[in-house]
């Protein structure tokens, strides 16, 4: 069908009472999939569940969901759902599970792995305008939230009452509450105060089979299996989230931020071990080498230090005294570690501008670099120098920058490696460098995503990090609770067609198994 | 690809009378000495169709009602290895490792597992398959919350590992969480990988009475409310006692001397400061019928005045994660009739855990499970005849 | 605060469209993806729309309305990490709409009344009259409570609603007001269309500020609209006709700086050059706007820098400070109003809960989008209420009146203040009855 004929049967407001069933199938030719055809079968199915408003079936409109945020893997979906309720959901992916069609759950589409990358012939389950506050109790420290409230939201309605919500990931003030539970989002607190599985006690979910059930709520500890635990970080892959009891913590009395400049990221690196090894547990390590900080000064004027080759944020919070006493023991161990400058900043304002500069850091590479790969692996912290060497030769070798932005603290790699795209196969190269950076933590006894998931992007990357009995482990779990596989298939686990004939040959021997502590068969 | 070129070393004896779980005695038992042996004999067992139970340091046998059938034991003491990067503070260890040790050896390098036990003598995989959190939970998280790995032989015996050895790690499925208090229904855990933490430099243990309910609410809430961050308050109650709570605070010397005077302060002026933990801290009655009982935290002691009366509460009350434990030979009926004091009231679960031998038929040990439909379906994936430990699963699967 | 569109427009389009990375920060700031949660009532989403529109050269139905939808407050662009230039891109949007797209009769109808009534000081300044008779009679408010006008055309519904209660107009300005003591500066003066027709009194005290700190003010009384009015719904020509107009004015009156009180004015006039260049206008054009767009100033930012010399006298009142769109996100104005205000002894300013977001007055896009521009009123009215000011402040005439009215419709009535009247009540010693009523 031309684009023309899309068009014409387009709405012109936000009301989505574009085209009807008949045009959806119209836009399937009479050889289309017996799976597409049941996508426009629905179409009138869905419109009497959501409303007119509630679908959206014009080309146009449903393009604009046609990626997350990697842009770099896209498909426009077969019709995008923008349900506002938890029955709405069941309802949605009941008729999936009915007629076999895949749906897929969105958030805010601030995801980097295309773990909400469409189905062109599926569902968008998008929960944009599911993003009530639904309760803040303090009494029984915790919040009760839809899907779609933003991250950043919970806290703001904490803060009157001196607690916040602690996993707070750099696209926070976006990012929802579902997206989290669907990545196990972290966050720069991640060190001390863990994940978002860490803070999740209560879940809504739908399950692939369209069963709304409720899994833990205020009290923790629910009885039998964990499923909240396996629940989040499944990527969508074992339903969809429609109402959230997360705990809220106590804004801690004191809060201190540091900045500290060293001229090599070896000093820095060196700064972090020792503060490590002292035993000050900062709530926040983070650290950026000088191209980040390029950027960052770039895109919003963070003012830090001049000459840093590497700079080192640190964040300690706790009861006064105690913060106090860390304050100057980090101080120290970084003027030891060689740091020629530390900035001390308590005030909020001072604090945030801090922050600033290293929260803005991914997107500000776009200032310095028409565009970039946001690669994100975990290395032991004791591995954290070497890997940092090594991605420095990699860069060296290929012509191809890297900077380096990266939670120190746990050992997760952020490195941002920066490409033209207008040149010809510039994409490739970046790509063939970024895959490299991933090998090099694999070797190390790392991890393939520290925190932004699976999906597609890294599926057919499984098979470094495990072996073939661990993922078809995985998958015997996907299936236990998604036996037809409707629920955001080809995300998380490496399927044939996205890999190729051998998804499960892995390609370098894991440490652990070179070392003997695990086995493979 | 590891080893079966090995030479196989006899894993697996005749049952003793020592060997009995519940009553039963296993025709044989195995002793595994790596997870390649165990995974040999869990799959013999499963070609044979044999019903399993596994064995840590036996504390938790008396845990969840005898198995329906039990032909094979695995006992995994000989999995005991310990694998520290103190620069990393990660450790992993093999199930069979008795906490103790493991504590010992992290305790040399000025770190440990952030972890109170609840039983003493237990092997490591013995409390990651119970799951069972201490006071300590409450600012360290549950034990769930240090597993970042685990290798687990499925009862078709083949390995699975899940998570890693670094401490952020979201690739694939954490089904170490499904482990975690699985209670052996699921498979068995050969390896356990944990987040550390440096020992503080120091603790205190600030402890109060309350006469009333209303005063221990209050002291409760006021220390909720105050910036001391206690690594645990916990609450007990018991026929005839007065209510006590007794915070941990942890860090340095320095710190540690004003933050246990705004303790004081918050819990009142009666509170008494120590400088160390009581013997047995943690620690749940070795006899008698213990319940788990989680509400929501507000009502934490609500649930110890309502309940406190005809059994003791105790437990994490920030959390609201309690435990109710009666004195042994109880007779059943009662204990019944509290658990359904507790499940009649919102929000409310209770769990028995542990009853009397041979009261098993008089007292429904789960409740209402939310989500029972889906435990289920996992269970039936992974153990599809219920060979493992049959009838230990949620709601008695 | 972006750079122009220039040489091959549609090139540089595309480059201003490729500086987007999607990472949806402009979402929560977005007025429209508030109300509807939806990615095509996003930046992020209209950004989308508009690589459709460039790749596949078509301008859907559909796309139009998500752009109309787009109230261009710019918070989008505060919001951007990646510097993204997003009023660039939305205006160069609106023109091809305006060109390309064909709209339905009376959507044309109604947009060609508007445009020949607001650029016009003097067709606003005839309406006072029969608006202030039809204020008098009470009439108005029974209509309202009727809701009749908003079943036969919210948008007159709106026009009604959002005029402002008129007293009889002040005597008009001098052409030069000179310097109260030692002179600091010369400076020109932008009297506005709605500003000068709705608000004369605010331009007044803005004279009156200026001269009471030293400088010597002139008011052309030639000036005529700025053209943002138009520029930002797509009227390049008559935008650009405006601007030439301005920029000659201004080049007449030999000033150091211009100065604006009016938000939306302001952002258009700092960068007329930018408008020239997407009409076509030769070089030498371009260069003469550029250099008159750098002397334009807003008034609390020219005077935050300037520096207090007047007496400021006290003034009893808890202030609500709004940031009109165009002053903060259109011209990064933000500390420098707050300054002035809490220098004013025994003043204190709050700051709006949701303060990025717009009010949905946004130029004429109330009388376009009637409905959302009225939520999105309610909505910044609650949070204006939910401070408990006695008074609200705010640097824009639009966001005055909107704001007004969804407070008045909430039945939280607050008087609402430019930011140059309650200055000029501290530095004339007035009482807060100027600013509240008696």
């Amino acid at each position: 069908m031309s684009l023309a004929e899309h068009e014409n049967a387009g709405n012109t407001g936000r009301a989505a009472t574009a085209d009807d069933a008949g045009t959806a199938s119209a836009q399937r030719p009479a050889t289309a999939s017996p799976r597409a055809a049941a996508v426009a079968d629905l179409v009138p199915h869905l419109r009497a569940i959501l409303g007119e408003d509630g679908l959206l079936t014009d080309r146009s409109q449903r393009r604009t969901y046609e990626s997350d945020g990697l842009t770099h893997h896209r498909e426009v979906p077969g019709v995008v759902a923008l349900p506002t309720s938890a029955d709405q959901v069941a309802a949605v992916v009941r008729l999936c599970h009915e007629h076999g069609v895949p749906f897929v759950p969105r958030g805010a589409g601030t995801g980097l792995s295309a773990g909400a990358l469409p189905h062109s012939d599926g569902v968008l389950l998008v929960t944009s305008r599911m993003r009530r506050i639904l309760e803040i109790d303090i009494a029984n420290e915790c919040a009760v939230v839809e899907p779609g409230v933003a991250n950043l939201d919970i806290t703001r309605a904490a803060a009157p009452h001196g607690y916040y919500y602690a996993p707070d990931p750099s696209s926070q003030q976006v990012c929802s509450v579902g997206g989290n539970v669907a990545e196990n989002s972290g966050g720069a607190h991640c060190l001390k105060y863990g994940f978002t599985v860490n803070h999740v006690r209560g879940l809504d979910v739908v399950t692939p089979a369209g069963d709304l059930v409720r899994l833990g709520g205020k009290a923790a500890d629910a009885p039998g299996y964990d499923l909240i635990g396996a629940f989040v970080g499944s990527e969508g892959t074992l339903g969809v989230a429609t109402r959230v009891v997360v705990n809220l913590t106590r804004t801690p009395e004191k809060t201190v931020t540091l900045l500290s400049a060293f001229d090599s990221m070896d000093a820095g690196g060196r700064a972090v071990s020792s503060i490590i090894g002292e035993g000050v547990l900062p709530s926040a390590i983070e650290m950026m080498d000088a191209l980040a900080i390029e950027a960052a000064e770039a895109a919003v004027a963070c003012d830090y230090p001049e000459g840093a080759a590497a700079v080192l944020v640190v964040e300690l919070d706790g009861p006064t005294e105690e913060v106090d006493a860390q304050v100057a023991q980090v101080e120290h161990l970084c003027a030891q570690a060689g740091s020629f400058e530390t900035r001390t900043a308590s005030s909020a304002e001072e604090r945030a501008l801090i922050w600033k500069g290293r929260k803005s850091a991914f997107a500000a590479v776009g200032r310095i670099s028409p565009a970039y790969i946001v690669q994100d692996g975990v290395v032991p912290r004791t591995a954290l120098p070497e890997v940092l060497r090594r991605i420095t030769e990699l860069s060296a070798d290929s012509g191809i920058r890297v900077a380096n932005v990266f939670h120190a603290g746990d050992g997760n790699l952020h490195p941002l490696v920066l490409f033209d795209d207008a040149e010809q196969g510039a994409w490739e190269r970046a790509e063939e460098v970024s895959a490299q950076i991933l090998d090099l933590c694999v070797e190390h006894g790392g991890s393939i995503t520290g925190e932004h998931g699976v999906g597609v992007d890294k599926a057919c990357k499984m098979p470094r990090m495990y072996g073939p009995d661990d993922l078809e482990t995985f998958d015997l779990f996907r299936r236990s609770l998604d036996p037809d596989g409707t629920a955001n298939p080809e995300k998380l686990l490496p399927t044939p067609r996205l890999c190729g004939e051998q998804p499960g040959v892995q390609r370098d021997v894991h440490p652990l198994v070179a070392s003997g502590h695990a086995e493979q068969f | 690809m590891a080893g079966s070129s090995r030479t196989p070393i006899p894993v697996v004896r005749d049952g003793t009378p020592q060997d009995t779980v519940g009553g039963l005695a296993p025709a044989r038992v195995a002793e595994p000495s790596s997870t390649e042996e165990l995974s040999r004999t869990l799959t013999e067992a499963a070609g044979e169709g044999r019903a399993v139970t596994l064995r840590g340091g036996g504390t938790a046998q008396d845990w969840g009602p005898p198995p329906r059938s039990l032909d094979l034991l695995v006992d995994t003491s000989r999995l005991s290895w310990i694998d520290h990067d103190p620069g990393d503070l990660v450790v992993e260890v093999g199930a069979g490792t008795p906490v103790a040790d493991l504590y010992a050896h992290l305790a040399k390098e000025g770190q440990r597992l952030s972890y109170d036990p609840v039983r003493a003598g237990g092997t490591v995989g013995g409390a990651v398959a119970t799951g069972a959190s201490g006071p300590r939970r409450l600012l360290h998280g549950a034990l769930r919350d240090l597993v970042i790995g685990m290798t687990v032989v499925r009862p078709d015996g083949v390995v699975a590992r899940s998570g890693g050895r670094v401490v952020k790690n979201v690739a694939g499925y954490d089904l170490a969480k499904l482990h975690t208090g699985g209670h052996g229904t699921l498979g068995a855990v050969a390896s356990v990988a944990f987040r550390l933490q440096p020992e503080p430099a120091a603790l205190r243990l600030v402890e109060a009475e309350f006469e009333d309910r209303a005063g221990a609410e209050r002291a409760l809430a006021q220390v909720r409310e105050s910036p001391v961050v206690p690594s645990a308050v916990e609450l007990s109650a018991a026929p005839g006692t007065p209510f006590s709570l007794k915070a941990v605070l942890e860090g340095t010397p320095d710190g540690l001397r004003p933050r246990a005077d705004r303790a004081v302060q918050a819990m009142g002026q009666h509170a008494q400061v120590h400088e160390g933990l009581p013997s047995g801290w943690g620690l749940r009655p070795t006899s008698g019928p213990l319940a788990w009982l989680s509400v929501p935290p507000a009502e934490s002691v609500e649930a110890a005045a309502l309940l406190g009366r005809r059994v003791g509460v105790e437990g994490c009350a920030p959390r609201g994660a309690l435990h109710l434990s009666w004195p042994e030979g109880t007779p059943p009926a009662e204990v019944a009739s509290v658990l359904e004091e507790a499940r009649a009231r919102p929000e409310w679960a209770a769990t028995l855990v542990r009853a009397d031998p041979g009261t098993d038929e008089a007292v429904d040990r789960w409740g209402e499970v939310p989500g029972l439909a889906l435990m289920r379906a996992v269970k039936d994936s992974f153990d599809p005849d219920h060979r493992f430990a049959p009838g230990r699963g949620p709601g008695g699967t | 605060m972006t750079e122009p569109i220039s040489g091959d427009t549609d090139q540089r389009f595309s480059e201003l469209l490729d500086d987007c990375v999607h990472c949806g920060f402009c979402l929560p700031t977005c007025p429209t993806h508030v109300l509807w949660g939806q990615e095509m009532d996003s930046p992020r989403g209209r950004i989308h729309l508009m690589e459709q529109m460039h790749e596949d050269d078509v301008l859907t139905q559909a796309a139009v309305g998500h752009f109309d939808n787009c109230l261009g407050c710019l918070a989008c662009v505060s919001a951007c990490p990646s510097g993204v230039a997003y009023d660039a891109l939305i205006d160069h949007t609106r023109h091809k709409v305006e060109e390309q797209h064909e709209r339905p009769v009376p959507e044309r109808a109604l947009r060609g009344a508007v445009f020949s009534l607001f650029p016009y000081r003097a067709r606003l300044r005839m309406m006072r009259g029969p608006l202030r008779a039809y204020q008098a009679t009470g009439v108005g408010r029974a209509l309202r409570k009727s809701g009749v006008l908003d079943r036969i055309s919210p948008t007159l519904a709106t026009m009604e609603r959002i005029a402002p209660p008129l007293s009889s107009p002040p005597p008009p300005l001098p052409e030069f007001v000179p310097a109260v003591g030692s002179r600091r500066a010369r400076v020109g003066m932008l009297v506005g269309c709605v500003q000068g027709a709705f608000f004369p009194e605010v331009n007044t005290a803005t004279a009156r500020i200026l001269a009471l700190e030293g400088c010597d003010v002139v008011i052309p009384r030639s000036q005529g609209c700025c053209g943002a009015l138009s520029g930002h719904s797509g009227r390049l020509d008559e935008a650009a006709r405006f601007t030439r107009a301005l920029v000659e004015v201004f080049e007449r009156a030999d000033v150091e700086r211009v100065v604006v009180n009016s938000a939306g004015c302001g952002s258009s006039m700092k960068h007329m050059d930018r408008t020239l260049e997407e009409a076509g206008a030769d070089p030498a054009w371009v260069r003469r706007a550029r250099a008159a767009s750098e002397k334009v100033v807003d008034l609390t930012e020219f005077l935050a820098d300037l520096g207090p010399q007047a007496e400021r006298h006290p003034l009893p009142v808890h202030a609500a400070y709004h940031d009109a769109c165009h002053l903060s996100h259109g011209q990064g104005v933000t500390s420098a109003p707050r300054e002035l205000l809490a220098r004013i002894p025994e003043l204190t300013v709050s700051d709006l809960p949701n303060k990025e977001i717009c009010c949905g007055s946004a130029g004429v896009y109330n009388l376009f989008n009637p409905e959302p521009a009225a939520e999105l009123g309610d909505r910044k009215g609650q949070d204006a209420a939910a401070t408990g000011a006695q008074v609200l402040v705010s640097g824009n005439p639009g966001c005055s009146m909107q704001i007004g009215s969804a407070l008045e419709r909430a039945g939280t009535p607050m008087p609402v203040a430019h930011t140059a009247r309650v200055l000029d009540a501290s530095l004339r010693g007035l009482g807060t009855e100027v600013l509240l009523g008696p």
